[in-house]
This record gives structure tokens, sequence and C-alpha cells, in this order.
């Protein structure tokens, strides 16, 4: 009897993960065997290689290129967005009227499609008439063109990408904050603590399972970018502020190497695997109980 | 002595800002409030400009116009890429909550080597960046005729966000004492009665702010329906607005088009957002926090 309601518990996860199969073990499968070929993508010639594709990585400029800007992507908007993240929950948690809605402002463009987003600050960072350049202007200053090199344009889509999902950081700060006992700060300050003693000591590591969770999903976020490049920049000038997300589609579909393309994607995932799980294992034996 | 010191300062005063801080706090609410309403006001800005009007975007238009919402309202695309939308994500939600909410239950109350092994396997599935499967998918897709269909896709979709939805909800169900399912089983109730009627009943509002995370997600997803949804009759609203951002070689574009078209198509996510904030935040925050 139990043999068989365990059975039928089991069972009923059987559409998800046929679901899971279908769309996602199929394809990695796919892109593992893709990976192994010379292909365009749609033409029936398909021609086995064994690893070139991988090893043709090594000496791709783009590639490299791409994953060093997607480490900035991942790493610089987890670095900004924590920061803000952690200064915006400190001055949304103080008393002053309006928070609520400064708190509903900040979180705000979350809802709004990174596509559509880097549309918008596209005309903002623009050389000609752009909204800072205008800015810039009233103080004399002459027009600068934003996203004139690689670097710049990096640097910006850092800094977009963290102004729009700061808001998610901010939250999980905020309750974070709310979740500290007060009798903690209070014994602090009995004890003579000043007010960045009780911060540092008292506040931060009681904060760690919150920035467990922030780090974490701002890292997976960051290195998966991919919507705000493809209407800000397009990955250019010349690919240099491409993703290796963005990198993967436009060497399928603009250059016709589905093959390659599929290696990098192994890249991706392999590059994701790697960074999560050690930060994982890292801040969770920093947590404190109390 | 440290009494007296505590005594002069309470927690309240600790928290409590002095009158020169307070304005402080406003005039810092106030300039962050700004920061994160410029790319709405530069969007409005344009959106009630003629083409031909090149003044600074900073400023207000030289002349107002409302042509450009008349034209967004009259264009069929607009209204098609809606309820393209709506289908859309109302199928990914569906899928998504049901199958992923009966998995995460036979996967929560199984126990087992099985079980924990499933579990496992789901966490590690939650990794793969949907974008590094972009071959392996999209391959799959054309060779089974799924390419512009809603239903595919949002299949797809509803398949990689699955595991995260299982994830979720198992952390709910563990929480709901099993003395419930025991209980139901004697009185006779099947597992599948037991799972509608006891424990989803139960899931209700970690269900809602699943579903609005679900929707959003779907709303705002660019990559797989930019490449699975290449013909205009089934555009999703996103896609429609990034069109029209658009310019095609040898084209003019019309920004003050595109951005009453953003506008329009921001309206509804904007206005939700304000109704539904309550659980869209606190969504937010119980999927990372649990």
């Amino acid at each position: 009897m139990e043999k068989r309601r365990k059975r039928i518990l089991l069972s009923l996860s059987i559409p998800a993960f046929l679901l899971i199969f279908i769309f996602m073990i199929i394809p990695l499968g796919n892109a593992l065997r893709v990976s192994l070929f010379k292909w365009n993508g749609f033409s029936q010639n398909m021609k086995f290689i064994g690893l070139e594709n991988y090893l043709s990585l090594f000496t791709d400029d783009v590639f490299w290129r791409s994953t060093l800007n997607t480490f900035v992507y991942g790493f610089g908007s987890t670095l900004l967005q924590n920061i803000f993240g952690l200064s915006a929950a400190l001055f949304v948690n103080k008393q002053f009227r309006g928070r609520n809605f400064v708190r509903l402002i900040l979180y705000m463009p979350i809802m709004i499609s990174g596509v559509i987003m880097g549309a918008i600050q596209y005309y903002i960072f623009n050389f000609d008439n752009g909204v800072l350049n205008n800015m810039l202007n009233l103080f004399g200053i002459e027009n600068i063109y934003w996203m004139k090199t690689g670097v710049s344009s990096v640097l910006i889509i850092t800094l977009i990408n963290s102004w729009q999902t700061m808001g998610f950081c901010m939250l999980i700060y905020l309750a974070g904050l709310q979740n500290i006992p007060k009798m903690y700060e209070e014994a602090a300050l009995l004890d003579g603590a000043s007010k960045r003693q009780i911060f540092f000591k008292v506040d931060v590591p009681l904060l760690i399972p919150a920035i467990t969770t922030a780090v974490i999903t701002n890292l997976i976020g960051g290195l998966k970018l991919y919507d705000i490049i493809v209407t800000l920049t397009n990955g250019g000038p010349n690919r240099k502020s491409l993703s290796l997300s963005y990198y993967i589609s436009l060497l399928y579909f603009n250059d016709e190497k589905a093959g390659y393309s599929s290696a990098v994607g192994i890249a991706l995932f392999v590059i994701i695997f790697l960074v999560a799980v050690p930060i994982n294992r890292y801040l969770r034996s920093k947590e404190v109980e109390y | 002595m440290k009494n007296y010191e505590y005594e002069k300062m309470t927690m309240r005063e600790f928290h409590a800002p002095n009158k020169k801080v307070r304005i402080g706090v406003y005039v810092v609410a106030v300039l962050l409030v700004l920061l994160y309403l410029l790319p709405i006001y530069v969007m409005l800005n344009q959106s009630f400009r003629y083409v031909t009007d090149l003044t600074p975007r900073l400023y207000l238009p030289e002349k107002w116009t409302l042509d450009n919402y008349i034209q967004a309202f009259t264009s069929s695309d607009l209204l098609e890429g809606f309820k393209n939308s709506l289908v859309y994500a109302a199928e990914v939600c569906v899928v998504e909550v049901v199958l992923g909410g009966l998995a995460a239950y036979g996967l929560a109350r199984a126990g087992g080597r099985a079980a924990t092994t499933l579990r496992t396997f789901n966490i590690c599935i939650m990794m793969i960046p949907s974008l590094s499967l972009l071959v392996g998918t999209y391959s799959l897709m054309v060779n089974f005729h799924m390419v512009n269909k809603i239903w595919a896709l949002a299949l797809q979709t509803a398949a990689i966000g699955m595991s995260g939805t299982m994830f979720f909800y198992t952390s709910f169900i563990v929480s709901i004492p099993k003395d419930l399912d025991e209980a139901a089983a004697i009185d006779g109730a099947g597992i599948l009665r037991t799972f509608f009627q006891i424990i989803l009943p139960q899931l209700k509002p970690v269900t809602v702010t699943r579903l609005i995370m679900i929707a959003i997600g779907a709303w705002n997803n660019y990559a797989m329906p930019s490449y699975l949804l290449t013909n205009t009759s089934k555009s999703t609203v996103v896609l429609v607005v990034r069109k029209a951002f658009y310019v095609a070689a040898g084209a003019v574009q019309n920004v003050p088009l595109a951005c009453a078209m953003c506008a329009v198509s921001l309206l509804p996510v904007i206005l939700l957002y304000i109704l539904l904030q309550r659980y869209i935040i606190e969504g937010q925050l119980d999927s990372v926090s649990k």
C-alpha cells in the first residue's frame, strides 16, 4: 500500500520532467552533438570535425572578448547592484514620508523588458541629441560619444543593467534588515558600540543570507545578459560589447555557424556552472545563526 | 556611565534623523525618483513630438501632437501583439503552475532516494542558461514544425521555468503538515484529490505571486520569441515595439511613433504593477528567500 502510494506520488512529476526532457535535455544533447560538426544550421550537409569547434574557441578573439564582457556584466552588475541595493535598502528603511512611493519607483524598471529599456536608454546615451549630452551642454560641455569604444559600451551596459535591476537587491536587503531583531542593536548600543560598529559588526553578519541570495541571483542574471545589448549597442562597435548569449545567437543566425555556436553555448554553460557553484558554497558557509 | 548614554539615546532616536538630516533625506529621495523616472520622461517626451522636431530631447517638444498615439492605436500590430502576449503568458502560467505544482507535491511527499535524486537533478537544471541551448532548441522546433506556434513557444518557456517553479513550490509544500494528507487518505481521498482539495488551497497566496512572476517573465521575454515567432501576425507586444525602434537599411526611423507604441505597451504593465505591488514585491521576495 505504502509502496504503491509512493509510486503514484513520484509519477506526479512525470509530466513536468517530460517537458524538461523535451525542451532542455534533448536540446542539450543536440547541442553537444552539433558542436562536433561543421554545419550552417539548415542544409543537409553536416561534416564531422571532432573537437575542432572547441579548439577554435582558443584562437577566436571575439569569443574571448565576449567572455570577458560576460564576466564584466556578471560580476560588475552584481557588485554595483549590491552596493546600490544595500544603500537604497538602508535609505528606504528610514522613517520618512513617501518612502513607499520611493520604493515603488525604484523597483519599477524591473517590470519593463530589457529590450524596451535598452531602446529608450539609447536616446539618453546617444551622441547626437542624447539626453545626457543635452544636460552636459547646459554646463558648456561638448557632446561626448559615449558608446565610441567597446570598453565604454560595456561599462554603460553594465551600468544600465545594474540601474534597472537594483530594486530587486534593495527588496532582499530590506527584508533582511527588517528581520534583524531590534534587541541585537539595542544590546550593542548598551555596550557602547557606535553606529558604524553596529552596522558592520551586527547588521552585516546577519545579512549574509540576504547577501547570498542577492549575489547568486544577480550573478546568474548578469552572466546571461542579452536583452539590453540588443537595442542599446547591438553588440557594437565591431562586436566588442557582445555577451556570450548574444554571440551564440549571432553565430547561429547571422554567421550560419551552427556547430561553432553550439560549442560556445556549451562553454557558456560550463562557465556559469563553474562560477555559481563555488560562490554559492562559499557564501552558505558564512551564514550566521541567530 | 553606559546606562546614562543609553537613556539619552533610545532606539527610537537612534533610527530617527534630526532636522538637517531629514531635509537631506528628502533631497536624496527626490533625486533618486528623478533618476528612475528619466527614461519614462524621455519616452513620453518623444512620443508627443513630430518626426521633424529635432530640438534637444531633454526639453519639452516644440509643438505637441497626438498623431503618434492615434497611429499607434489604429495600427493593428499593437493590438494583435497584446492579444498574442496575453495568450502566450496565460499558456505559460497554466502549464508551469499546474505541472510544476503537481510535480513538487509528488517530490516533496514521496521521500526516499528517488525523490531526493530528482530534486537535486532539478536544481542542476535551474542553472542551465536557456540561450546555450539555442541551436538545439531551434533545430528541434524546426524539425517538429513548432515555429510560429504560440503554444509551442509557451511549452518551451514553461519547460525552461519549470525547474524554478518546482523548486519554489517544494519549499512551501514541505512546510505543510503531513497530517493533512494522512487525514485525507483515511477519509478515502485519492492522491490527486488530496492535492487539488487540500494542498492547493493552502498554496493559494504563493501561487498568486508565482503566477504574477511567470506572467511578467513571459510578457517581457524577448530572445526565444524573436527567433520562434517570425511571422508578424504572431508577434508579442515586445516584438512589435522592438520592431518599431528598429531601422531597416535605407528606411527612415520614426522615433516618436516608436515611443508612442512603447508608451501604450507599457501602460497596462505599469498599471498592473501599481495595483498588484503588494503581491509582486512579496512574490519576488518569497521566491528567493525560501
